[in-house]
């Protein structure tokens, strides 16, 4: 057992694990918001595992993770607007150390692959990855009440 | 040694799985069900099948969520309809 998948067993079990804890108690904005960490936290764990069995093909399951996590996200957003329109979730700190995790963890794994065409489909992860959780819950905060108001 | 991984991601589907049959209402059952989806798609990578991992995330991270939603939205207006017609 490498450190890589000791890391990626670390935040799996802390991370995942804390955001399965948010999904299945508390009131429904709590729930939206643990949902939308879930996606930003298992793409660094499948990143990780990619390089801990030094498989370069398994980063494609991180890149269709980073591309699809904030796509169900905004479905959510989209759909749980009417309940979400009361107390919008603000999950600001867990976001940024999410998205911090994801960049740390990017950065890593670049610094171990070295340059070449890796290194910059794993900047388009790093860059997908941010981007959208940020833009994701932005839309949860209340970015698609806005939007439909014009 | 490697193992651990395997049986943090078995045990994390084993919970997410038990809690979106615990959980009633079928909204918040969605998002359980996404984060299930997730946590699968891992497990399926850790035990170096990431093929199905693959489909398993295209299908479990946003389809299952959308097309239960979607199935909510409807239901709840028909049987807001029939009430309107009933009163």
């Amino acid at each position: 057992m490498n450190g890589w998948i000791l890391a990626a067993a670390v935040v799996l079990t802390a991370g995942v694990g804390a955001t399965l804890w948010g999904v299945a108690t508390g009131p429904l904005r709590r729930r939206a918001a643990a949902q939308n960490l879930s996606t930003a936290l298992a793409c660094p764990v499948l990143l990780l595992l990619a390089q801990g069995y030094d498989r370069p093909a398994y980063v494609d399951l991180a890149l269709v993770l980073a591309l699809l996590g904030p796509v169900g996200t905004l479905v959510f957003a989209r759909m749980l607007a009417d309940e979400l329109a009361d107390d919008p979730p603000h999950a600001r700190g867990p976001t940024w150390s999410a998205a911090a995790l994801g960049a740390a963890v990017v950065v890593a794994v670049c610094v171990a692959t070295g340059p070449g065409r890796a290194l910059v489909k794993l900047l388009v992860i790093g860059a997908l990855l941010v981007g959208g959780n940020l833009v994701a819950s932005r839309a949860l905060a209340g970015g698609m009440r806005e939007a439909r108001r014009g | 040694m490697a193992e651990a991984v395997i049986v943090v991601a078995l045990l994390l589907v084993a919970a997410s799985a038990t809690v979106a049959v615990a959980v009633r209402d079928p909204v918040r059952q969605s998002l359980v069900l996404a984060v299930l989806g997730v946590v699968l798609a891992v497990l399926f990578t850790v035990l170096q099948a990431p093929d199905v991992g693959l489909s398993q995330l295209a299908v479990g991270s946003a389809l299952t969520p959308l097309l239960l939603l979607l199935t909510v939205r409807k239901v709840k207006r028909r049987g807001r309809r029939r009430k309107e017609s009933e009163s």
